[in-house]
């Protein structure tokens, strides 16, 4: 039986990925092997995740514009499948970043009062 | 363009699935691959190559559910679901094979017989005639006020000269011809044979928007005046046959009924002109003049293509308008108040009887029924299944299976199922189909002129792609509607409960039984309306096989053939009399006779009549008889009772005092409580209107109409007072009439060889032809009936059986207890006889309101028919008894001990 339902992540952690993914895709084109490598390496692991909930996200941001795929060659010759960042997913990111920092900031003042 | 990446992606992942999957398990694994190595380098050899793929993918979770995710994250989970429960539907019904045949030939028959219906109903009613843009033309008519006894009309056909006097008045239309159907003779000396002919004006052609595949349509110079250059134009049937398809054909002559006409086209292969059976077309102007301008000789149809800017509403007003001046021009020449007037409508609406209409569209609905009877049936059939597989979908329910999917399970299945059902159904369909056929409805409807317009046939059905796409679609909505009940129905309980269920008597079941009764009851209240329908038209159909014609068919002969050129009154009889003679010796025959129109034709010739002994009435209101000619020895060969007076003699002939014979409608209508004999009547016919004649007998009436309409009154004139041309022969035999046929044949050749035999036909055989429609639909409907009764009957067993299985334990308690055998059996047919007259009860009122459509279909019968309730009622009664005793039984020989053991 096919769980139709969408990953037992929350929202927020849903939302960090593609953040993540969105960032990690500005500096260059890149497999899904070495974007997961980036954002391991970025985070120092804190935001641990199983890296084969990047293909979801990835076919997500797919079907909403942000990120579109092409097949090539990798270093190592093997083929690979390569991601780019598209115009409206640059935008996107934005978007979030500054919706992500408010929410920080949000949080942070909670936290000193408290 | 975000959104446009977007969308491309997704249609690709849609459209290609197989190399999506393929791309990105693909992906994932070069993903494992590429993780391996780098661990495996990294720890310099410490890990296996093993461990380090092991590390790998357990960074990268289960492999299987993160493909699934991504998958339904690309909308592909829809269609793996679907593909998924495809494949579980088909397992089960592999398990249960008697379920699924049972369930698939249900359903077979149900939308096979649908599909036959939907042909008929396609090719008679809803295909487009064969025409360019054929909503744009129209028939004009001539309409009729009421008169003294007859009704208005607003179907009566044209002459020239008022067809030239609305022609030219209008700007309706931008074309409009006449034509009018007959037979004629073609050929010359041993080569002659009968053929369908259409006459037509030129723009005949152009109304229907057909152009000649060869040569040319009728030119406007043979389409001026009367009298014109006698032109011809051939069906390409007719150029195949009789001229080999030899495109020279053009500007030769033809004999066409002994006169000589020029070919000048060939009609395209589907053309049969609105006749729809014509092989020739000759100009209408080929007629004399003193035929032609006769303004009250009706005989032509008037069709017409509306102009471009006119509206269909526009012409219906402007044409009564018309009809005005066409009066003016033409008024009634005897009765000077009377004014007739024109109408126009669709063409389309034309196209067939009404009363054919009728009943296509009543077995249309009967069939329908047949459908739904089938849905419950098979519905009722997965109540059964999902009661024994209540505690799988308790289970998968428990394990966290959504009830929108387990529904959309169990729908995938059902509508399988009917799919399965719709392709079994196109067999069916082909059967029904061909089934029609055989009836020939078409040939039966021209005999008792239903036909309409005859372009419109009952050989266009056939089951072509219109008819495939209603069964594909009827399949899909018959399996979701028969499929929904049971699959909410069975996915409703509470899984606890059901899975807490041991003995069966638990919430859920009971619900499922009260749903299976009701969908049983409603299975026999369809029955009842279909059953009511059908027992109607039987007994209808059986009145009319009752009818008495008025003569016995038995063993009679009849044949048509052409008098020869040249013969005249004189002349006439005497060859007749060769012809009835030697007809009368052949061996076999037992007698011959001449009438100039048969029995249950239809029409036959009608005029007016007077009463010379009778102050004379305002001209125009006379009253009308039927009209025959017949030889003396007609009442021999046909069996008619002379009832008063006497027959004709052979010395009833011309330059003799003038005398008739008249039915006992005529004698007791003009007549009543007198005697006719003697009385000085003058007919409108045959030369009797200036005479006075005297009425010299009374004979028994003949339905000369059809076998549904009652004798009219009739008047008889000796053919040797009045010999014509056109008579017909009848033959009486000691034995079969059909043998002699060919003997009667080789006489006529002999004597005439330049005349064809044709509507060579036994009595019976009119007979039959007049009784085709009516048993056509009575049969087909009857069919429905028989096979509602037979589902309905197989519903009601299922529930009652399933009913027993269910308290087995409880009957096995109350035989331990001491309940005899007949107790049992009176407590279990009891549940199915509360289904019958709770269904049965619904079903006649429902069939009191339905069977109300049928009224002017049934023939001496009427729609309440209190017989026909109470048989119907017994038979349902009584296949309920039989469908409920039968578990009934079974209940009553359970012994105790293995029932409570069972349960």
């Amino acid at each position: 039986m096919a769980p139709a339902s969408g990953p037992s992540k929350s929202e927020l952690l849903k939302g960090t990925l593609d953040m993540l993914i969105l960032q990690t895709l500005t500096l260059q084109p890149q497999h899904g092997y070495a974007i997961a490598q980036h954002i391991e390496r970025l985070s120092e692991d804190v935001l641990s995740i199983e890296q084969g909930s990047l293909y979801p996200a990835l076919e997500r941001l797919q079907k909403k514009g942000w990120v579109t795929s092409k097949w090539g060659e990798s270093p190592t010759g093997r083929k690979a499948r390569y991601y780019t960042i598209s115009a409206s997913g640059r935008k996107q990111l934005g978007k979030e970043i500054s919706s992500f920092d408010r929410v920080l900031v949000a949080i942070q003042a909670v936290m000193k009062r408290a | 363009m975000s959104l446009l990446d977007g969308l491309r992606h997704q249609l690709r992942a849609l459209t290609s699935s197989r190399s999506y999957a393929r791309e990105l398990d693909e992906e994932m694994h070069f993903h494992l691959s590429l993780d391996a190595m780098q661990r495996e380098h990294a720890a310099r050899g410490t890990l296996s190559s093993a461990d380090a793929r092991f590390a790998a993918h357990r960074r990268f979770g289960n492999l299987t559910s993160l493909t699934e995710e991504t998958r339904a994250m690309a909308g592909l989970s829809f269609l793996d679901g679907i593909a998924q429960d495809a494949r579980f539907a088909l397992r089960t019904f592999r398990r249960s094979p008697t379920f699924t045949a049972v369930a698939v030939l249900t359903l077979a028959i149900g939308i096979g017989a649908n599909t036959a219906i939907f042909s008929a109903v396609n090719a008679m009613l809803l295909r487009p005639l064969p025409f360019p843009h054929p909503e744009r033309l129209m028939k004009v008519s001539l309409t009729v006020p009421p008169r003294l006894g007859d009704p208005a009309r607003t179907d009566m056909v044209w002459s020239y000269p008022k067809f030239t006097a609305l022609r030219d008045a209008q700007h309706l239309f931008s074309d409009l011809a006449l034509y009018t159907d007959d037979q004629s003779t073609i050929g010359s000396a041993g080569d002659v044979e009968r053929v369908q002919t259409e006459t037509a004006g030129a723009r005949y052609l152009t109304t229907l928007g057909i152009v000649p595949s060869l040569g040319r349509n009728f030119l406007p110079d043979e389409d001026l005046h009367p009298d014109a250059p006698r032109v011809a134009m051939l069906a390409d049937e007719l150029w195949q046959r009789r001229f080999n398809a030899d495109p020279q054909v053009l500007g030769k002559t033809i004999d066409i009924d002994a006169k000589p006409f020029t070919i000048v086209g060939v009609l395209p292969p589907t053309f049969r002109g609105l006749s729809g059976r014509a092989e020739l077309w000759t100009n209408l102007m080929s007629h004399p003049a003193e035929e032609m301008n006769e303004a009250w000789s009706h005989s032509f149809t008037l069709v017409a293509r509306l102009a471009p800017n006119v509206t269909i509403a526009q012409a219906k007003i402007e044409v009564p308008r018309l009809g005005v001046i066409v009066d003016r021009a033409y008024p009634h020449p005897e009765i000077h108040n009377e004014h007739w007037g024109a109408m126009t409508q669709e063409l389309d609406n034309t196209r067939i009887d009404p009363v054919v209409r009728k009943s296509l569209l009543v077995l249309l609905a009967a069939v329908g029924l047949v459908l739904l009877i089938a849905c419950a049936n098979v519905a009722n059939l997965f109540l059964v299944r999902a009661s024994g597989r209540r505690r799988e979908i308790a289970v998968r329910l428990a394990v966290g299976a959504g009830r929108g999917r387990l529904v959309r399970q169990l729908l995938t299945e059902s509508v399988l199922l009917s799919l399965f059902g719709g392709i079994c159904g196109m067999a069916v369909a082909w059967w029904g189909v061909r089934l029609l056929d055989a009836f020939d409805p078409g040939n039966a409807l021209r005999v008792q002129h239903l036909s309409g317009i005859g372009a419109v046939t009952f050989s266009d059905i056939h089951l072509d792609g219109t008819a495939l796409a209603f069964a594909a679609s009827l399949a899909i909505v018959t399996g979701i509607v028969f499929g929904l009940i049971p699959a909410l129905q069975s996915t409703h309980s509470s899984f606890a409960g059901a899975l807490k269920e041991e003995a069966g008597t638990g919430d859920g079941s009971k619900r499922i039984l009260t749903s299976r009764n009701i969908l049983a009851t409603i299975e026999i209240a369809l029955a009842v309306v279909l059953l009511a329908g059908s027992g109607l038209m039987l007994r209808s159909l059986d009145k009319l096989l009752r009818v008495r014609p008025g003569f016995d068919s038995g063993n009679t002969l009849t044949m048509r053939f052409n008098t020869p050129e040249g013969y005249g009154h004189d002349s006439l009889p005497g060859f007749f009399d060769e012809v009835l003679d030697r007809a009368a010796s052949l061996p076999g025959a037992t007698g011959s006779a001449l009438i100039d129109c048969p029995p249950l034709n239809g029409r036959c010739n009608g005029t007016a009549i007077v009463f010379r002994d009778q102050p004379p009435p305002t001209p125009g209101t006379e009253p009308d008889v039927g009209i025959h000619w017949v030889t003396p020895s007609w009442m021999s060969v046909m069996h008619v009772p002379l009832v008063r007076g006497r027959n004709f003699t052979r010395d009833d002939r011309s330059g003799v005092q003038k005398v008739v014979l008249v039915n006992e409608t005529a004698a007791r209508k003009f007549w009543p409580g007198q005697d006719p004999i003697g009385r000085p009547v003058s007919v409108g016919q045959g030369g009797f209107w200036k005479d006075t004649a005297y009425v010299v007998g009374v004979v028994g009436d003949v339905r000369f109409g059809s076998l549904d309409s009652a004798a009219t009154p009739d008047v008889y004139i000796s053919y040797y007072q009045s010999p014509r041309g056109r008579m017909m022969l009848l033959l009486r035999s000691a034995g079969d009439a059909g043998a002699l046929g060919a003997p009667a044949r080789q006489i006529v050749r002999e004597m005439l060889p330049s005349s064809p035999v044709y509507e060579m036909r036994t009595m019976q055989e009119r007979v039959a032809d007049a009784m085709r429609y009516a048993r056509f639909s009575t049969i087909i409907l009857a069919l429905f009936g028989l096979v509602a009764l037979g589902l309905a009957t197989m519903g009601t067993y299922g529930v009652v059986s399933f009913g027993v299985a269910q308290r087995t334990r409880e009957i096995g308690i109350r035989v331990a207890l001491g309940a005899s055998r007949s107790e049992l059996l009176r407590m279990i047919v009891r549940q199915g006889l509360a289904l019958a007259i709770v269904g049965g009860a619904i079903g006649l009122v429902a069939a009191l309101a339905a069977t109300r459509v049928l009224r002017s279909l049934l023939y001496e019968v009427v729609p309440t028919d209190p017989f026909t309730f109470a048989v119907i009622l017994a038979v349902l009664v009584l296949a309920v008894l039989v469908a409920s005793w039968i578990p009934a039984r079974r209940a009553a020989t359970i012994h105790p001990s293995e029932a409570l053991r069972e349960g």
